[in-house]
């Protein structure tokens, strides 16, 4: 590394920049903080909102959901799959089905947020085939503003997910489930 | 060669021009949707606007206040001065984990600095896991939009690189089968992965991690899989706040796309135990374009791709034709900073309809911007000759009345006189190569106008006392 480099780069900075100008505050907007935006929003980019009563009917909602899935991820039930920060690749790779705590849901783009704390394992919520956010209600905020003042920190890592993995390369034809999870379900209680 | 004559070759299929010119505008149409769902959109393009020329105001103190905030994260932060030291840093950190199986996620920074073929060069096999960017990379083009890189490209197209590279069907042209074969292929490269190179959407002052925009996911299944994480960002891609990430990431999908946002937004502030994450900050120009009042704006840019989608050149002439990393308007207020002879014509790649300036989550003035790069390039003799006298000339007539006047008489005489062929020879009269002339008047408006009768003399008004 060169210290040069970062020398040269921040004293051009300083000699170039303009004359300071101030930061703005940020206003709260306000907005639709509710579950039916959420779920509106988040079926127009291809994923599914299903409602429970409560987390002890997770399982058997996930039956129904999934009544395919051989390989399950997830510390909130007896999963097949022991998994942590430590899981080899080539078992992360064969998940059919992880299932994680999602933080914060934003109903204005059908977004949630995922903590590390909650993924098991960093690569788990994009190497798994489906992948399913359990998201209490109650969590929903109208914006991307409300939910990054609901933040604490961004811990290590941590991401909004939106959907299920997608593209449009090829002609913008809009294809579910590139490289990520093929499907995203958001199970509400 | 300039711009327009690249854009000629894109031109000789009118079908697919045809259909690149509507896609685009498909796309444009999709972000108006978005834009128009939320009421206080204008509210937070100035907020971004904003935010963004406070965070180039003080610039210097915000690079040093992230990279202290990374190095207490773990991270290891390198400077970069130009290309070239960019790409020896990255070659340097994967020969230290002895590594050869790169994979890499969208970065128009690793583009212009050209760090593919240098990698390649040095025996390191580099994987773009962009669906657009592999299916470019397979075809060894350069990307054509900065958002969506294969956009000159049909299915058929790809389904026939594909044939080729993959060995999926003869013939095959079907997004789907076709995405899902590119998904397997992937999938081998990501498990094999053992450094991941990605670019950056934002940096966080105040956290000091880094923020990637994907919808496919190919940023977080690269990173998390890979022994080392190399982000590679621009200085100017600092925020000052995690929650200046609220106004930014509603606007930069809807803008690009038209969503609501990007289907992974994903946070890299410190790497999982064992394992090691770099931060590349690169100037390469960036502090010289600061140093242009005029043109420093520019640096703003959150690269939606909007100004593209939108701009009718663009989309008639298609990303190549601007032989820069990044195409459009943006590109062409961004390109003559690096090399003025060389994008000397793209500045005039433009109709400055002004729609860019428009559209832009930032507020970038850009088609002002295009104007004043044309000053600039006359100043520094950069235009071609023929542009230069007649500009000269025209200036020159309509600065006199009289001049004026005598000429158009001449030139309406001329045009009904002179042959065809003469009139529209399109070596000396470049704007009849696809046009046809009016059909000249015998009269101008001012000859017109002093043959009226004189209107009846206004009685004088009454004066009122200041």
């Amino acid at each position: 590394m060169s210290t040069a480099s970062r020398d040269r780069i921040l004293a051009a900075t300083k000699a170039n920049k303009p004359a300071e100008l101030p930061l703005p505050t940020v206003p709260d907007f306000g907005g639709e903080a509710t579950a039916e935006r959420f779920a509106a929003v988040l079926a127009g980019i291809g994923g599914t909102v299903v409602r429970m009563n409560g987390l002890g009917e997770l399982v058997s909602t996930l039956q129904q959901l999934f009544p395919e899935a051989r390989t399950t991820a997830s510390p909130l039930f007896a999963a097949s799959v022991p998994i942590n920060a430590q899981t080899p690749t080539g078992i992360l790779a064969a998940i059919d089905l992880t299932v994680l705590q999602g933080e914060i849901g934003v109903a204005e783009n059908g977004a949630v947020w995922l903590p590390e704390a909650n993924m098991m394992n960093r690569a788990l919520p994009t190497i798994t085939q489906h992948l399913a956010l359990v998201l209490d209600h109650r969590r929903i905020v109208a914006t991307m503003h409300q939910a990054y003042a609901q933040l604490p920190n961004t811990g290590g890592y941590g991401k909004f997910v939106a959907g299920p993995s997608k593209t449009a390369d090829i002609e913008q034809s809009l294809v579910i489930g590139a490289h990520g999870a093929r499907s995203l379900v958001v199970v509400l209680y | 060669m300039n711009h327009a004559t690249r854009a000629d070759k894109f031109l000789l299929d009118a079908d697919r021009t045809t259909w690149h010119d509507e896609t685009l505008w498909f796309v444009r149409e999709k972000r108006d949707r978005a834009v128009y769902a939320v009421p206080e959109f204008q509210e937070l393009r100035q907020l971004a606007s904003d935010i963004k020329d406070h965070t180039l105001s003080r610039l210097d103190l915000y690079l040093q206040e992230f990279e202290a905030a990374a190095q207490a994260n773990g991270v290891h932060v390198h400077w970069a001065a130009d290309a070239a030291e960019h790409n020896a840093i990255i070659l340097d950190i994967i020969q230290k984990q002895g590594a050869t199986r790169i994979v890499k996620s969208k970065s128009m920074l690793t583009e212009e600095c050209h760090l593919n073929p240098y990698l390649i060069k040095h025996g390191i096999e580099v994987v773009d896991t962009d669906l657009g960017e592999r299916i470019i990379q397979f075809r060894d083009e350069p990307p054509s939009h900065i958002v969506l890189p294969a956009i000159h490209l049909k299915k058929e197209d790809v389904g026939e690189t594909f044939h080729t590279h993959l060995g999926t069907e003869k013939g095959e042209s079907d997004p789907q089968r076709l995405t899902e074969a590119a998904r397997q292929h992937l999938r081998g490269k990501f498990i094999a992965g053992q450094v991941a190179i990605s670019g950056v959407n934002f940096a966080i002052a105040e956290t000091g991690g880094v923020v990637v925009c994907t919808n496919e996911g190919n940023a977080d299944l690269g990173v998390n899989l890979a022994a080392v994480h190399i982000a590679c960002m621009g200085i100017e891609k600092i925020i000052p706040r995690l929650t200046d990430l609220g106004v930014f990431t509603r606007l930069l999908a809807r803008s690009a796309t038209g969503q609501p946002v990007t289907t992974y937004t994903s946070h890299f502030t410190k790497p999982v135990a064992g394992k090691e994450m770099h931060i590349v900050i690169v100037d390469n120009g960036r502090t010289q374009q600061l140093g242009r009042p005029d043109f420093r704006a520019s640096l703003k840019c959150i690269r939606c791709g909007a100004c593209m989608n939108t701009c009718p050149v663009y989309r008639r002439s298609g990303g190549h034709s601007y032989d820069f990393t990044v195409p459009g308007p943006i590109g062409a207020i961004l390109s003559p900073n690096i090399d003025m002879k060389k994008h000397a014509s793209l500045p005039f790649a433009s109709t400055l309809c002004g729609s860019c300036t428009d559209v832009c989550p930032v507020k970038i003035d850009i088609h002002t911007q295009l104007y004043k790069w044309r000053q600039v390039l006359g100043e520094a003799n950069e235009i071609p000759a023929s542009k230069k006298w007649s500009m000269k000339f025209m200036g020159r007539v309509l600065a006199s009345t009289r001049v004026y006047g005598l000429g158009g008489q001449f030139a309406r005489k001329a045009l009904r006189l002179l042959p065809h062929g003469l009139t529209h020879a399109t070596s000396v009269n470049a704007w009849a190569v696809a046009r046809e002339l009016p059909e000249a008047p015998k009269q101008s408006f001012r000859e017109w106008y002093a043959k009226q009768p004189q209107p009846a003399a206004q009685p004088a008004q009454p004066k009122i006392p200041a």
